[in-house]
């Protein structure tokens, strides 16, 4: 079988981690933004398993770390959602930018 | 509690020491209580019962009181420790080291590393040795101050009343009884600490306190502005004398590791040890003697001296006779050995200028204390001549026998003082001999005994100082000044002190109003005159009593001469051989002295002399060579100049009542702090624009630094 190897894994990575910055940069839409998040988060979790892969001594912590990072995903958009929720009530706006309340 | 002492017996002095400071802790005590208790008063039977106890709203009689009796008990402890000195010195005769571990112990104070004597060193101790030197000035100092105190009971008594008059400074102030004893005690406390320490660093502490103490109380009417400056100067002349001795302390730590001051003396003993320099060694004796300088009143820096006249008389006779001015002499002595010879020289140089300068300031003063101050300058300077010229027992010895007549001089002036109310001015006694007839007569002792009247106590020391001096001058013949300056001072001395006795006691009485207002003194100050003249006469003695060689205190001094002193040895033998000589010429001179004071004062007529003018070296004398006028001139006057800069800049001259801020303070000083504060606000408004709220351009900047930072790290690591 034609091995791979490391790199493509990487680029790719690479990738949909710059994807997630442009984003998370570009979006005023706070939904948008979770989505970037999510993209930056599953730009390491390609980066751990590929790691788990093809360094030696690295099975296990590789597939540890990104099941890990798969729950916090999920709670981590758990509670943005809630949040967002929240503001979406009391606002009726997921713009971030009308989060300003608080700023003096 | 006596086998405290049988195994330590040095513990007693130890006892003596800290006996006088049981009275200032009480005293301290029970001002703080008093103070605490003064709301109190009258809501509780107990509060009021023990605030009246403590002396209510009067001056702390009691502490007084128990001042003197700790100073008795002290000098008691004392003479017995004396006793038990001289019965351990036959019992362990010929084995030192059971004799030392009974007569000197120490402990670690602070220790501040690993090595252990090892320079520099790492550990303070706390520590006392009583040798035959130290023996003999703690109970010397204590007995004289306990006199001391007894006669302050009597001079001090206007002080315990609630109001108190004082004429020169035109004040109503409230009576200091309890804070005169207070300063008295640590004093005393001080002093001995100093006399028994084994190491120079608690020499030294000694040192500032004895500094400290002599500076409340020369101050003590600081009301009077005479009086503070004084206390002020003393102060401060002191304390250049100090940096010396923190200098000669430096240089022995870092060399040695040790300030203990056996075990340096037993480091000096071949000479000079190969860790010190040729140079440092002298930087070091001539920083020890600074500080002795400073505290024994030595050109240049006696002129503190005439000025400490200030305090109440009985603190003039304490720092004169018992403490203070003698730390210094003893400081030399003790540390004998750690004299380079040419420190030395410089020693004897000093004491003799010291002298001479003194003397012929002493025969124009016309205040009674003055007179006695300048004696006792004179005569430090003969202590110091016979230290630096080998005569360590001549000089040691002078110290004893100046302490018991010069305490009994200045305690008979204070009575003259009491009993003129307040009267100092010699030009206004005269024929007070029939109004105090106890003083005048003990007095005439104190003045027998200073100028050398044989079997007067003051006879052996000067006599045996003269012969070590002329010894000294035959040995080495380009050194004639180091025995010509005291035997020409020998008469001079004997010549103002009869002029003094005679302007105060004989004659007639040439302000009647003093002179009818005039009484003997209570017996509380007439009986320690009459104690200190006993001791002027006799302290002296040995058997047969007309030879001027069988002292038996100053053969006591002999036997703890330090070992280097037989650099001297051909000096010692040359004054021993002059030792007749000596003392024929020395008694001629301070014979003509007296009979010239007979023939102007007694014989003349003292009014008219004291009423014309002084020649031009009168003048000289009368204006103290013109030093205080050089200081002023040379140091006090560019520090002024200095200050008057310092405050144009800062200040206009007051106008009215407001100080007025000049242009160069509002503008370069205040305008730079100013700007500095600006500066700082503006760049935080500057700032505050960047603080946008905003998480994404946040992030942005993160990942541009970020770029950035992996970019120059790929282009330097390429």
């Amino acid at each position: 079988m034609n091995e791979l190897g490391l790199t493509p894994f990487l680029v790719l990575s690479a990738f949909l981690f710059a994807c997630g910055i442009l984003c998370f940069l570009t979006k005023r839409n706070a939904i948008g933004l979770l989505m970037g998040v999510e993209l930056v988060l599953n730009a390491a979790n390609i980066n751990f398993v590929a790691f788990a892969r093809f360094v030696p001594g690295f099975q296990l912590e590789g597939q540890v770390f990104a099941v890990i990072v798969i729950v916090l995903a999920a709670a981590e958009a758990a509670v943005a959602l809630a949040i967002f929720l929240n503001f979406y009530n009391n606002h009726a706006s997921v713009d971030v930018d009308d989060a300003k309340d608080l700023k003096g | 509690m006596f086998d405290l002492f049988d195994d330590n017996p040095g513990r007693l002095f130890l006892l003596a020491t800290l006996l006088p400071l049981v009275a200032v802790v009480f005293m301290l005590s029970a001002a703080v209580v008093r103070h605490l208790l003064r709301p109190q008063v009258s809501s509780t039977k107990w509060s009021t019962l023990l605030y009246w106890f403590l002396g209510g709203d009067h001056p702390l009689k009691t502490g007084g009181y128990l001042t003197v009796a700790t100073f008795v008990a002290a000098a008691a402890v004392s003479i017995l420790g004396l006793v038990r000195f001289y019965e351990d010195l036959e019992a362990f005769r010929g084995s030192p080291a059971p004799f030392e571990a009974r007569w000197a112990e120490r402990f670690q104070w602070i220790h501040v590393g690993p090595s252990k004597n090892e320079p520099p060193a790492t550990a303070l101790h706390l520590g006392y040795r009583i040798d035959r030197l130290s023996a003999l000035m703690v109970t010397m100092v204590t007995v004289v101050s306990s006199l001391i105190a007894l006669f302050s009971l009597g001079y001090m008594k206007d002080e315990s009343k609630d109001l108190v008059e004082d004429h020169a400074a035109h004040v109503q102030r409230r009576g200091r009884f309890g804070r005169f004893f207070l300063y008295l005690g640590l004093f005393v406390f001080s002093m001995l600490n100093l006399l028994i320490a084994d190491n120079l660093f608690q020499v030294f502490v000694g040192w500032e306190l004895v500094g400290v103490c002599s500076f409340f109380l020369i101050g003590f009417y600081y009301e009077r502005r005479s009086a503070s400056t004084a206390a002020n100067k003393a102060f401060i002349v002191n304390r250049i004398g100090d940096a010396g001795f923190l200098v000669a302390i430096a240089i022995l730590w870092a060399t040695f590791g040790t300030l203990n001051i056996q075990e340096l003396i037993e480091k000096f003993h071949e000479g000079r040890p190969a860790a010190l320099t040729d140079s440092l060694w002298l930087i070091m004796g001539l920083g020890l003697f600074l500080g002795c300088v400073g505290k024994s009143a030595q050109f240049p820096l006696h002129t503190w001296l005439p000025d400490a006249m200030e305090g109440p008389t009985p603190v003039s006779a304490l720092i004169h006779a018992a403490t203070m001015v003698a730390a210094g002499v003893y400081l030399v002595g003790r540390c004998y050995p750690l004299f380079s010879p040419d420190v030395l020289l410089v020693i004897a140089y000093t004491g003799a200028i010291t002298l001479f300068l003194a003397a012929t300031i002493a025969t124009v003063m016309t205040d009674i204390k003055r007179v006695l101050a300048y004696s006792t300058v004179s005569q430090l300077g003969y202590m110091m001549l016979a230290l630096g010229v080998g005569g360590w027992t001549a000089g040691l010895f002078h110290l004893l026998t100046h302490a018991c007549f010069k305490a009994l001089l200045f305690l008979g002036s204070g009575s003259v003082i009491h009993g003129l109310h307040h009267e100092q001015d010699m030009r206004k006694m005269g024929g007070l001999r029939k109004k105090m007839p106890i003083t005048a007569f003990t007095m005439l002792v104190g003045v027998l005994a200073i100028s050398g009247t044989p079997f007067f106590s003051g006879w052996y020391s000067k006599d045996m100082i003269l012969a070590d001096t002329l010894g000294y001058g035959v040995v080495h013949k380009q050194h004639a000044l180091l025995y010509l300056i005291p035997f020409f001072t020998a008469g001079l001395t004997a010549f103002y002190m009869f002029r003094l006795w005679f302007l105060t006691f004989t004659g007639k009485p040439r302000d009647h109003h003093s002179y009818d207002h005039a009484h003997e003194s209570p017996w509380t100050m007439t009986v320690p005159l009459v104690v200190l003249a006993i001791f002027s006469l006799g302290v002296g003695w040995g058997w047969p009593a007309w030879n001027v060689e069988e002292s038996i205190l100053a053969h006591q001094l002999h036997e703890a001469e330090p070992s280097t002193l037989h650099h001297f040895h051909s000096e010692q033998h040359a004054a021993h051989v002059a030792h007749d000589y000596a003392g024929w010429l020395g008694l001629f001179l301070a014979a003509s002295g007296a009979g010239i004071a007979a023939m102007i004062y007694v014989v003349g007529n003292p009014s008219k002399v004291l009423a014309s003018k002084n020649g031009p070296l009168g003048t000289l004398f009368a204006r103290k060579w013109y030093f205080d006028e050089l200081y002023s001139l040379v140091i006090f006057r560019p520090m002024m100049l200095v200050g008057a800069c310092s405050a144009a800049v800062d200040k206009r001259p007051t106008i009215g009542e407001e100080p007025v801020q000049s242009p160069i303070d509002v503008g370069t000083l205040d305008g730079m702090l100013n700007a500095i504060g600006q500066l700082m606000s503006k760049l935080g408004t500057a700032l505050r624009a960047s603080q946008t709220g905003s998480i994404r351009s946040y992030v942005l900047v993160l990942i541009l630094t970020v770029v950035g930072a992996l970019g120059m790290l790929a282009v330097l690591t390429r």
